[in-house]
């Protein structure tokens, strides 16, 4: 393990602060992303849609496996395609 | 390991791999002998030979605990304090400590010692750390054992976009070693968070940019000077147009520390110009929490936000340092920092006479920003050797430059306005029918930099042009 | 969802409730702040309505994280 020095002012309590969100979703696009594990699919499908009522633009991926992460041209295009992601379901 | 040190009796240290140490050998198995002496290895705990059971220290906890800096050293302990200790060989020495008379009859008088394992370099950071005396405050970040380091710093937004030198405990102690000045000095509040930067923070950028311990006192000077309120680092960085401070050292550390003031001095290629330049940026990005994209609104910025800090070319020069200019002794390193951007270079290779060459340098001047604006923004010219030489064989000084170019830069005001030359930019119409001049008084400064072959100079363009907004450049001393 | 984050996509991750301890243990080592939202565990053995349920009931947490002020 390697101990390194913070050359930040340390003022953020967690080390890489969350992205800065959108103000609204009008207009933006997001991506759901099913991790592939069971019946998760319902819960997600169920999200689109009701996202979809409200005009925003969704678009569903899923991941080939839950075993392993999602592969990099996935997360590629993902990056490429949408503003935010919804990611799920893990237990 | 018996971490006890004796209420009454002897403590020597010592390593096998020392001639001295070998040397006393006997005298230290007499003095085992007779009881009331310990000794402990640095290197090979059966050495020495002649003694029954010296202790292993190879550890190193005890001779850090003593200080010892030579081998051979002997401490005498009384009343279970140290009250006397002397180091290398010297029969007076060890028969005064040891009250014990004739010692070493078949040694020489005297031998110098070796020295001590525990303060080789690197040694001594390793035990400071080991034993929590480093006097280092700043957060400890773990990174873990799958973790790949060059990531991880990435992951934490530590990056400019180039990789960063991993600032361990061990190396930064070691850029500590740089300044005498306290780790926990604060050198300035870094916009635009208002954070404190202790010197111990900026070690730490200067770590993680490539510097080595000898550039922190240029680096310290650098973010001093960024920090004093007429820079305005905080426009600086916010600001939509450009700049990033641009940092010129003069003085005797150039050359002390490799600096590079000729060939390519505003490229590539030098350490340390370019790890001094990158450790403020990392400063402000990291202590202040300024980055592109958020509080830094730059359009299109320039390369120089990655680094940009250069060496003055002032030996052979027949005009004052740009620090003599702003009021540093001639003797004393000092370093000046401006709001700057790009580079545009000024081609002129048929000028002979320093006339034709200011003008030259005057019609390039007054296209800066855009030939509507004026005044513009201040500047600073980086003259070659070769172009410095046609004024230094006229005869000109630097004042008589500065006042050729303020002349050559004055602008009608008619050539101004909105609207003039079918351009919408400029100024507006009270302009008409007055001379406005594209610098401010004092809105120009000239430096020497660059190879001796090659008759191109540079103008570094600035931010604004004076007024309660603007940034003034700044000049500090470098501190050791 | 680190690596869509560092891609500059915000993103935020659904759980069971089951999976809390480990997304506290996994952000830890990683030093991020996961915008999660939990639904209660188990999820294997419910039926499309129930799940559907809980998507309605959970659609403004999960929203609320992908706007500023969430």
């Amino acid at each position: 393990m390697t101990v390194l020095l913070d050359p930040t002012s340390e003022r953020s309590p967690t080390i890489r602060p969350r992205l800065p969100r959108p103000e609204r979703l009008d207009g933006l696009t997001i991506g759901i992303l099913d991790i592939a594990k069971s019946r998760g699919d319902v819960f997600l499908h169920r999200l689109g849609d009701r996202i979809s009522e409200r005009g925003i633009t969704v678009k569903h991926y899923a991941k080939p496996t839950n075993t392993r992460p999602a592969p990099l041209p996935l997360r590629q295009q993902i990056a490429s395609e949408v503003n935010l992601v919804i990611e799920g379901l893990s237990d | 390991m018996p971490q006890n040190l004796p209420h009454d009796g002897l403590i020597a240290i010592v390593k096998r791999d020392c001639p001295t140490c070998e040397l006393t050998a006997p005298v230290l198995g007499e003095l085992a002998r007779r009881g009331g002496l310990t000794v402990y290895t640095q290197d090979d705990a059966s050495f020495p030979e002649t003694v029954p059971a010296p202790v292993d220290d190879t550890a190193l906890d005890m001779s850090h605990r003593l200080q010892i800096e030579v081998v051979p050293t002997l401490i005498r302990f009384e009343g279970g304090r140290e009250v006397a200790r002397t180091y290398g060989w010297d029969r007076g020495e060890w028969e005064r400590l040891t009250g014990i008379a004739a010692l070493g009859q078949e040694l020489p008088q005297a031998r110098p010692g070796c020295g001590a394992k525990n303060v080789e370099p690197g040694v001594l950071e390793r035990l400071k750390i080991r034993f929590n005396e480093t006097g280092l405050k700043s957060r400890h970040i773990e990174i873990g054992e799958g973790e790949d380091e060059q990531e991880a710093m990435y992951e934490r937004g530590w990056s400019d976009g180039l990789p960063l030198v991993p600032p361990s405990e061990e190396r930064v102690l070691r850029m500590l070693d740089g300044t005498a000045r306290d780790p926990q000095e604060v050198v300035g509040l870094v916009p635009p968070d208002i954070a404190p930067a202790t010197v111990e923070k900026v070690a730490i950028n200067a770590v993680m940019a490539g510097c080595k311990p000898e550039y922190l006192p240029v680096v310290l000077a650098a973010v001093e000077a960024v920090l004093d309120e007429r820079f305005a680092m905080h426009g600086v960085l916010a600001t939509t147009g450009f700049v990033g401070p641009v940092v010129v050292v003069n003085g005797p550390i150039r050359r002390r520390i490799g600096m590079n003031a000729k060939g390519n001095a505003l490229g590539q290629g030098n350490r340390a110009n370019g790890a001094i330049g990158r450790a403020l940026q990392l400063v402000i990005r990291n202590v202040g929490g300024g980055r592109p994209r958020e509080v830094d609104r730059a359009t299109l910025g320039n390369p120089g936000k990655y680094t940009y800090c250069f060496a003055e070319d002032e030996e052979g020069s027949s005009w004052q340092p740009l620090s003599v200019e702003r009021g540093v002794n001639p003797d004393v390193s000092a370093v000046t920092v401006f709001a700057g951007f790009g580079l545009q270079g000024v081609v002129d290779q048929k000028s002979r006479d320093p006339e034709s060459l200011s003008r030259s340098f005057a019609e390039s001047l007054k296209a800066m920003q855009n030939v509507k604006l004026a005044p513009s923004c201040d500047a600073m010219l980086v003259v070659s050797p070769e172009h410095h030489r046609t004024f230094k064989n006229a005869g000109w000084s630097k004042a008589r430059l500065y006042e050729e170019l303020y002349r050559l830069c004055e602008i009608r005001g008619d050539d101004l306005v909105v609207g003039a030359k079918g351009i919408a930019e400029g100024g507006p119409s009270s302009l008409a029918g007055k001379t406005i001049n594209k610098f401010r008084p004092g809105g120009l400064f000239l430096v020497r930099a660059g190879g001796d072959a090659g008759m191109f100079s540079g103008i570094i363009g600035g931010w604004s042009a004076g007024g309660p907004r603007s940034s003034l450049p700044i000049t500090k001393e470098v501190r050791t | 969802m680190a690596d869509l984050e560092a891609r500059g996509i915000p993103t935020v991750g659904v759980a069971t409730t089951e999976f809390i301890e480990g997304a506290a243990a996994g952000a830890k080592s990683l030093g991020i702040d996961p915008a999660l939202v939990f639904i209660p565990h188990p999820v294997q053995d419910r039926t499309d309505d129930e799940l559907k349920k809980l998507a309605d009931d959970h659609l403004e947490p999960i929203l609320a994280l992908l706007v500023k002020g969430g």
